[in-house]
């Protein structure tokens, strides 16, 4: 396992994240436990922006998640390990609210998850399946959709180079989708976080096709949007990545939960 | 709950999203505008070029519709079940699209970059089910030619072209309100995804009733059915309402002395224009609440339709849509220990996985015997009864070649398999044949004893492994070449449309064409001389199919 130092440092920080002012915090509420097998369970310091209470999900008789409880605060990551369909995708998508659970609820600042609702669509970035890009839009213009749609109509044009510049994208702005490699389009995928407002960022397996390069500046990214504040919550088969950014790692196996706590104690437990 | 930065103000972003779209394809406006010039220009070519002689057939029979025969009275009677039923089905159609594309549809791109921003769903959403409505009501228009037309051939267009057009039109504006219905429904339906549920389970209940309105229909036109059982059947809801005005135009154009079954077809029709508002009004307030997830769905499912039609696919298209909805059975089958049974295993397994494919294609087979049968019982044999009932055999075959697509699809698939690609086509056979003998072949036996004649039984045992044979040349068939399109020119035109017909009906000619010959002439026929050549020529046909198959599977896998 590499060291956490060696995921890059953190980028600059887009310039919301410098106008907005933390709150004062309330009084913390108990978080839920996925029982008392699992090891003991961090102490919030911080209430949860993400509640994932119970929640479990059935594909006809396949069991591909068993219930589980997990709670994000801003300024937090959580990591979920875990091999091929181990339900990682699952709980991402239903903590996303893309999937219904079939038991159980997550609730986003106090409100129930749903992608639909346009206060989940503001604040919640979420990076996953390869998507399918508009064929005639160039990459920058990509980014300035996404920014134009969430409000950072001024501010556009500034954060589109700057997220360019960080994604290593500069030479492939003026690029149709159909020319750029597997790897520029999640970075593309990547770069639209850095041009829209966020609170919490769901990622699945953000690393795939991503070079080694391009991994260790995604682990800076990570930590730097951590460390301003967003919550992250992360799904990954590399252990280092989540090493070097996650307070908290869940490990997956066959949709149950089979480890989890901070990520140096539970890192070294894995196999 | 600690909240470390402010919530975010959901912002107004939606016009300034459009605005920047249209500015950044302002320039490609005029690109698309030359693609679409040239496809309307492709379209027209290809009307005029093929359906020429039709347009002028049509412009003909309008101006000198042909006179009501002495049938017209019987199928007046026919009519108001007819009509309902092809009504009925028409609606079930246009339902069960919106469990898998629906009438509000975004394309894939826009699915994934705009569905999950504040750009509002209202202002995204509803140009485009309006779009879709305005759409459907111009299709069914244009969809409502077809019963007219079919009217008019029958001698029920009245003596005139005034009649002719009053009926076409009476035709195309309740196909058009019907679809309107249609699309209303099915916007509410892709609003709330948990009415698919209860559309899928009414499905087979609308079958059985057109199939019955088509028994009704049947029997009215021998003149048995009450005036009353026709009134309700009118009155039963829009497929019913639909029926009136064509009815009505269809009886006042009719022979004299023929009553009018819808004597009321105002009000039928104020109903209809009634419901396809109201629907539709329903619809467009509610629109924006559909779900992003089913909007996905949706844009995906569409997305490798395209693709696959733009490439000719018809394979393709045909997976998109079972992928959209169609559900798997969760059905085990114990492998077997014998390597030769391998495959047969991996067919049947695929086949119980989809019953619906199954008993559709049983049904299918069932239907093509009776048809054979009632052929059979004719004098002279009809050869079109029985081709007709040979190409329904050919269906029912293909539809059971299911595990042999699934290799076709790609050739990779297969790298474990203990056998030779080219080897693949024989062993694929076997289920289909086996299931259609077991289908056919016991009910055929079963007949055959108590009849004392056994000649059908054997006419099948031959028949199926043509069909089977024919049906996997067509799978193994490989993708679709767009030289195709080129064609050679002839003194009597190009090739290219019969090259393409011939392309995926190559294995569908070969087998269906000579065996209609050899069972016609063996069903009419009592000696045993047309019965041994069909046995003869029909065995060497399967032979020859099969071994046609298996180098074109060959051929498939060498790229």
């Amino acid at each position: 396992m590499g060291s956490p130092a060696a995921w890059g440092v953190p980028a600059a920080r887009p310039l919301w994240w410098t106008l907005t002012v933390p709150l004062p915090n309330p009084p913390v509420p108990p978080a839920p436990s996925n029982g008392p097998e699992n090891g003991p369970e961090p102490r919030p310091a911080r209430a949860p922006l993400l509640t994932v209470s119970g929640v479990s999900r059935r594909y006809g008789d396949r069991v591909a998640l068993q219930p589980l409880n997990l709670t994000l605060a801003a300024g937090q990551c959580v990591a979920v390990l875990g091999a091929n369909g181990s339900g990682k995708s699952t709980l991402l998508r239903i903590a996303a609210g893309r999937d219904t659970p079939s038991t159980g609820q997550v609730g986003y600042g106090g409100r129930v998850m749903s992608e639909d609702d346009p206060v989940v669509r503001t604040e919640i970035a979420v990076v996953g399946d390869m998507v399918s890009a508009y064929p005639d839009l160039t990459v920058r213009e990509h980014l300035q959709l996404v920014a134009v749609a969430h409000g950072e109509g001024r501010l556009a044009a500034g954060l589109v180079d700057r997220a360019l510049a960080e994604c290593r994208l500069e030479g492939h702005a003026r690029a149709l989708p159909g020319s750029l490699s597997s790897g520029q389009l999640q970075a593309l995928q990547l770069a639209t976080v850095l041009v829209r407002p966020l609170r919490l960022m769901v990622l699945d397996e953000p690393e795939q096709r991503l070079d080694p390069a391009a991994r260790r500046w995604l682990g800076g990214l990570l930590r730097a949007e951590k460390e301003a504040g967003a919550a992250v919550l992360l799904a990954t088969h590399h252990t280092e990545l989540a090493a070097a950014v996650a307070d908290h790692v869940i490990v997956l196996s066959d949709g149950a939960v089979t480890a989890e706590g901070p990520p140096d104690v539970t890192l070294a437990a894995q196999p | 709950m600690t909240v470390t930065r402010d919530p975010i103000a959901v912002p107004d972003s939606t016009e300034a999203t459009f605005s920047l779209l249209r500015e950044l394809r302002r320039g490609r406006g005029r690109k698309q505008a030359a693609s679409a010039a040239y496809w309307a220009y492709l379209i027209a070519i290809i009307v005029v070029g093929y359906g020429g002689s039709l347009i002028v057939t049509t412009y003909r029979a309008l101006r000198h519709p042909p006179p009501a025969t002495a049938a017209a009275p019987r199928l007046l009677h026919a009519g108001p079940a007819a009509l309902t039923a092809l009504a009925l089905l028409v609606f079930l159609v246009l339902l069960r699209d919106a469990l898998w594309r629906g009438p509000v549809t975004v394309p894939q791109a826009t699915a994934d970059w705009l569905l999950g921003t504040p750009v509002s769903r209202r202002r995204l959403l509803r140009p485009r089910f309006r779009w879709a409505a305005a759409g459907a009501l111009l299709v069914g228009a244009v969809a409502g030619i077809v019963p007219a037309a079919a009217l008019v051939a029958l001698g029920l267009g009245g003596g005139s072209g005034g009649e002719v057009l009053r009926l076409a039109g009476a035709a195309m504006l309740s196909m058009g309100l019907l679809f309107a219905v249609a699309t209303g429904v099915a916007g509410l339906i892709e609003r709330y995804p948990g009415t698919g549920r209860q559309v899928r389970t009414a499905t087979p209940v609308a079958l059985a009733a057109a199939v019955v309105l088509g028994g009704l229909a049947a029997w009215a036109g021998l003149g048995r059915l009450p005036g009353a059982v026709a009134t309700v059947l009118l009155w039963s809801g829009p497929w019913g309402w639909a029926a009136q005005p064509v009815m009505a135009v269809a009886a006042q154009a009719g022979p004299a002395g023929a009553g009018n079954p819808a004597p009321w077809w105002p009000v039928a029709l104020g109903l209809l224009a009634g419901s396809a508002l109201a629907t539709l009004a329903c619809a467009d307030r509610v629109v924006a609440g559909v779900p992003a997830a089913a909007l996905r769905a949706r844009a995906r499912t569409l997305g490798a339709m395209s693709a696959a039609a733009l490439s000719m696919n018809t394979r393709g298209v045909a997976t998109a849509y079972t992928g959209a909805g169609t559900r798997r059975a969760r059905f085990h089958l114990p492998p077997p220990r014998r390597r030769e049974l391998v495959l047969l295993w991996r067919d049947l397994l695929a086949l119980l996985r989809s019953p619906a494919r199954l008993v559709s294609a049983v049904l299918l087979a069932l239907l093509a015997a009776a048809l054979a049968a009632v052929a059979g019982h004719g004098r002279p044999v009809s050869l079109v009864l029985v081709g007709c009932a040979l190409s329904l055999g050919y269906l029912a075959a293909a539809w059971l070649c299911e595990g042999a697509r699934l290799d076709a699809d790609d050739p990779r698939r297969s790298a474990q398999l203990p056998f030779r690609y080219e080897s693949l086509a024989w062993w694929h056979a076997a289920v289909p044949c086996l299931v259609l003998l077991a289908a056919v072949g016991v009910p055929a036996a079963v007949a055959g004893l108590v009849s004392g004649d056994l000649r059908p039984l054997v006419l099948l045992v031959v028949t199926i492994p043509v069909l089977v044979g024919g049906a996997l040349v067509n799978v193994f068939r490989g993708s679709f070449s767009p030289a195709l399109f080129v064609g050679a020119d002839t003194p009597v035109g190009n090739t290219a449309a019969l090259s393409i017909v011939f392309w995926y009906a190559w294995g569908t000619v070969l087998a269906v064409l000579p065996m209609t010959v050899l069972v016609s002439s063996a069903l009419g026929s009592p000696g045993s001389g047309p019965l041994v050549r069909a046995l003869v020529i029909g065995a060497g046909l399967a032979v020859g199919l099969g071994a046609y198959a298996a180098r074109r599977a060959g051929r498939l896998r060498a790229g």
